[in-house]
């Protein structure tokens, strides 16, 4: 739905309810502040006037903004209110988000279903949600000046709106939004009103507020999935098969229900998912297809840390399944190797002719990168009750339809008795994307129906049962030309899993531009059994780390500067893509003399769209270490330029970007899950490495001077993971004339002479 | 089970528990103060942390049983004990992202001001180990370094 049904803006009545009060300042003096003393959802408006679905204000001039956006700390659903204010007018001091409820959505045709993954937690500036946010704004404002127009019998025209005010510009009289409000939510509005034209925007792209999130945040008061209260809730805690696919064989329940606070011992079999309804389609898409339950077992208590005991000493036999054939990772890695070693696979991607290629310097490398887990700091939890016709869940997923959708298909219940509870999220980087863990908390609560149960998998099994990173291995070969320049490039990328994407690879634009003319992308899939899914920037992190590292050593072997290099092969293209290289290289100092053992790289990479001109954004990273003769790694300055077309809040901007630098360092420093007999052994942080402030590096320079000012405001959430890998590798050629081809690189030795 | 008496934000209260439970969950479960987060369960990455007697202190890994009678401060706590001025710099300098971890980052910080009204960049490293996934670490320094020249600016106004 790209325009607005004006049939809405009739609808003023409150029947609904379902949005969830951010615990952000409160609305009214009757609504607590302490977020832990309530319900951390509210029926819609805080006792406003509708005036659309989305928007709601109460006498006292509290705009109440219903996004569909969840908030996984990106503040996207502060951009989306701040979108709708611009054209409101209103005062951003009164402004409250509440997260829009998917149920209504259902129930209401669509009415939050507007852009592209339309309740995700990103694109706070998707192009058709923002229009409709700014139109949105627009109209409420209008049926507020027309109301108040009619108060006073004048001219519509004669009266701005401002702040929150309306004032009668011949009289200067004045009326609050909150004055007029329920008159203006009767106004029938016949023409959409005029849209500021961008040039004329006084708040979005100039001011920076803090999220509207942050107070409570920093209170306490915040609440995410794993703070829910509900009145009667019972807690639980979740075992799995620690290797994947594999089933439960045998449990003694018998054992644990005479503990302490002890309710019950539940069985989670993937064969009692009861399927979507006959007759209806997901229309979203994502989620169902990409999960099913998990074989498991879980204890319910009246106390977590009850649960937890129980479920410790409880006696459990597993069934390990095909996974438990592989003694480590390095069996399943073997398949790659082999693969790779016996010639292409099938070709996804052609350009020219490889095989005309003769002479020439030939580069032939393999890279690899492993599992990694999102490691989000909120373990997975969820709370939910079921009984036989209805299923409320309170849940921090990044994805409202997938959510939704996910508990019709493991309850068997239609969506409208399916209502769900946007909380706020503590991290997620993509692993609350397919909701998998939405679906295991509605699959106990299932099996302990009429009570909310509460499901927390303890850091443990959030880390055993992640939705890995695809690890992906890449060999390449080059053949250079009398300049240095490649002439044909192919590449054949082993990856499985049920995230296998090509971005950055199949449509470089190295390959793409025909910069390279002769170019061939092969694919061979990898089998395992291991679970894999979104982590930020999904395969294209990995991607980008080779694709840039590999044309890096062409540029060695041409003895060609690599900011050269890498300009003759894009700079024709898309010059955008230039003036980011070049923008980062300037600040970075780049080409200025450094002492012996340290070194700087670069590496330049666009998500989503890398081979489409004028899109996507696009990021240049600049990373300059130092390595000690005995290989101490120091990352003393990354420097990151970009280009996303238009921005529309500067410091959330730098906020993801700085926050996406660090992400990508740890990624490919420190991340590794490994295996033995099928499980995963790396299941908490001191065993998975995780960068602290003392190892963040002392410079992280943004640098805003790249952006083209383009017709696009692109997301900024993954794209910098990409070139960050690469720049850092990179650089460490540059100092110690050591080429990484595999992560983590906390593994390789750096020692030099 | 047994009765473990505490004083938590300057009240006296006393919880029916087992004695092996973590003051987290005592916290969380039997208190209903959820500002105090579980991040890891074994005081890895300091998202339970919490004021024990005025020290920085992970709850997840400290019994009930070992600290009946303390004195702890939670995050819920932290306004009424001189931490109002670093909870207003976190939301004015848009610190936290997700802000899952920044409860237990806020209290180790408040911790670390009450051994050095202006820490070092050396004393912030070893004194706010907290993980924080989203990489706010530069915030966090940029907030730390702020508040202290406000504290010495007020200490010397006084």
């Amino acid at each position: 739905m790209s325009e607005i049904d004006r049939r809405s803006f009739l609808i003023t009545s409150g029947l609904f309810s379902g949005g969830m009060a951010l615990g952000v300042a409160p609305a009214s003096a009757a609504e607590p502040k302490d977020g832990t003393s309530h319900a951390p959802w509210a029926t819609d408006g805080s006792g406003g006037v509708e005036m659309h679905p989305w928007i709601s204000i109460a006498p006292d001039d509290i705009v109440t903004i219903r996004v569909p956006t969840p908030e996984v700390g990106n503040g996207a659903a502060t951009q989306v209110a701040m979108n709708v204010c611009e054209e409101l007018q209103c005062d951003w001091s009164k402004v409250r988000i509440e997260f829009a409820s998917v149920r209504r959505d259902y129930l209401e045709k669509g009415i939050y279903t507007v852009g592209r993954q339309p309740m995700f937690s990103g694109h706070g500036t998707d192009p058709e949600r923002m229009k409709m946010a700014l139109q949105l704004g627009a109209s409420a404002r209008e049926r507020l000046q027309r109301a108040a127009a009619f108060r006073w019998k004048v001219w519509q025209d004669e009266i701005d709106a401002k702040d929150s005010v309306l004032t009668h510009r011949p009289t200067g009289r004045t009326l609050r939004f909150g004055e007029v409000a329920a008159e203006a939510a009767n106004v029938l509005v016949y023409n959409e009103p005029d849209m500021k034209s961008e040039a004329e925007w006084t708040f979005l792209g100039k001011a920076s507020p803090f999220k509207l999130t942050a107070p409570a945040i920093a209170d306490g008061s915040a609440v995410y999935g794993i703070d829910v209260k509900v009145p009667g809730m019972v807690h639980a805690a979740l075992k799995q098969c620690p290797v994947h696919g594999g089933k439960l064989k045998s449990h003694d329940p018998k054992v644990v229900l005479g503990m302490p606070g002890v309710r019950a011992v539940v069985v989670v079999d993937p064969a009692k998912s009861r399927g979507v309804p006959k007759g209806l389609t997901n229309p979203v898409g994502m989620g169902m297809i990409l999960t099913t339950a998990q074989s498991g077992v879980a204890v319910i208590a009246d106390h977590y840390w009850q649960a937890k005991k129980a479920l410790d000493a409880l006696p459990v036999e597993w069934d390990l399944g095909p996974g438990g054939k592989f003694a480590d990772e390095k069996a399943v890695y073997a398949q790659g190797k082999a693969a790779l070693a016996k010639g292409k696979g099938p070709v996804i991607r052609a350009r020219g002719d490889v095989s005309s290629v003769k002479g020439g310097k030939v580069l032939d490398a393999s890279y690899a990168t492993p599992w990694c887990e999102n490691a989000a700091m909120e373990p997975l939890n969820g709370t939910a009750m079921v009984t036989a016709d209805k299923c409320e869940m309170w849940v921090p997923a990044q994805d409202q339809h997938a959510a939704l959708w996910v508990a019709v298909d493991e309850t068997g219940l239609m969506p409208d008795k399916v209502d769900m509870h946007q909380t706020l999220i503590g991290g997620a980087f993509g692993r609350r994307t397919a909701s998998d863990d939405v679906r295991m908390v509605v699959a106990v609560a299932k099996e302990y129906p009429g009570v909310p149960v509460k499901v927390i998998w303890s850091r443990e099994e959030t880390m055993a049962q992640g939705r890995f990173r695809t690890p992906i291995m890449t060999r390449f070969k080059a053949v250079l030309d009398k300049e240095g320049m490649p002439e044909a490039f192919t590449a054949h990328t082993i990856l499985g899993g049920l995230i296998a994407m090509m971005s950055s690879l199949e449509d470089s634009p190295y390959v793409v531009s025909g910069a390279i003319p002769n170019a061939e992308i092969s694919s061979t899939f990898l089998p395992y059994h291991v679970q894999t899914g979104a982590y930020r920037g999904p395969c294209y992190n990995s991607h980008s780390f080779m694709v840039e590292s590999f044309i890096d050593e062409c540029a060695a072997a041409a003895k060609i500067d690599p900011l050269d290099y890498r300009l003759r092969l894009i700079d024709k293209w898309d010059p955008a893509w230039g003036v980011v290289l070049k923008t980062a290289a300037a600040k970075a100092d780049w080409g200025k003399p450094l002492p012996k053992g340290e070194g700087r790289g670069i590496a330049i990479a666009n998500w989503p769209n890398a081979g489409l001109r004028k899109n996507g954004t696009t990021v240049c990273c600049v990373v300059h270490v130092a390595v000690s003769r005995s290989g101490a790694l120091s990352v003393k300055q990354v420097d990151l330029a970009f280009d996303c077309g238009k921005i529309a809040n500067r410091d959330a901007v730098a906020a993801q970007l700085e926050g996406a630098v660090i992400f990508g360092l740890n990624s490919v420093i420190n991340e590794e899950i490994t295996l033995k007999n099928g499980a995963v052994v790396e299941t908490n942080f001191d065993v998975y490495p995780m960068m602290r402030i003392g190892d963040v590096p002392p410079v992280i320079n943004i640098h805003f001077d790249a952006l083209s000012g383009d017709d696009r405001f692109q997301p900024v959430g993954e794209a910098p993971v990409g070139p960050v890998a690469a720049a850092l590798g990179n650089a460490i050629f540059a100092a110690t004339g050591k080429r990484l081809r595999q992560t983590p690189f906390r593994k390789a030795r750096l020692n030099w002479t | 089970m047994s009765e473990i008496t505490l004083k938590v934000n300057g009240q006296l209260l006393s919880v029916d528990v087992a004695p092996d439970t973590p003051l987290l969950w005592v916290l969380r479960d039997h208190l209903g103060m959820t500002g105090t987060k579980f991040g890891c369960g074994i005081a890895q990455c300091g998202a339970c942390t919490v004021h024990l007697n005025g020290e920085a202190t992970r709850s997840c890994s400290v019994t009930a049983e070992a600290i009946s009678g303390a004195e702890v401060v939670t995050i819920e706590g932290l306004s009424q004990t001189g931490g109002a001025v670093l909870q207003k710099l976190w939301a004015d300098m848009n610190v936290s992202q997700c802000g899952y971890c920044q409860a237990g980052v806020l209290m180790a910080t408040a911790a670390m001001f009450k051994q050095t009204a202006k820490p070092t960049d050396a004393e912030i490293d070893a004194l706010v180990s907290n993980i924080c996934r989203c990489g706010t670490y530069p915030r966090i320094r940029a907030a730390i370094h702020k508040a202290a020249g406000m504290m010495v600016a007020e200490g010397a106004a006084a």
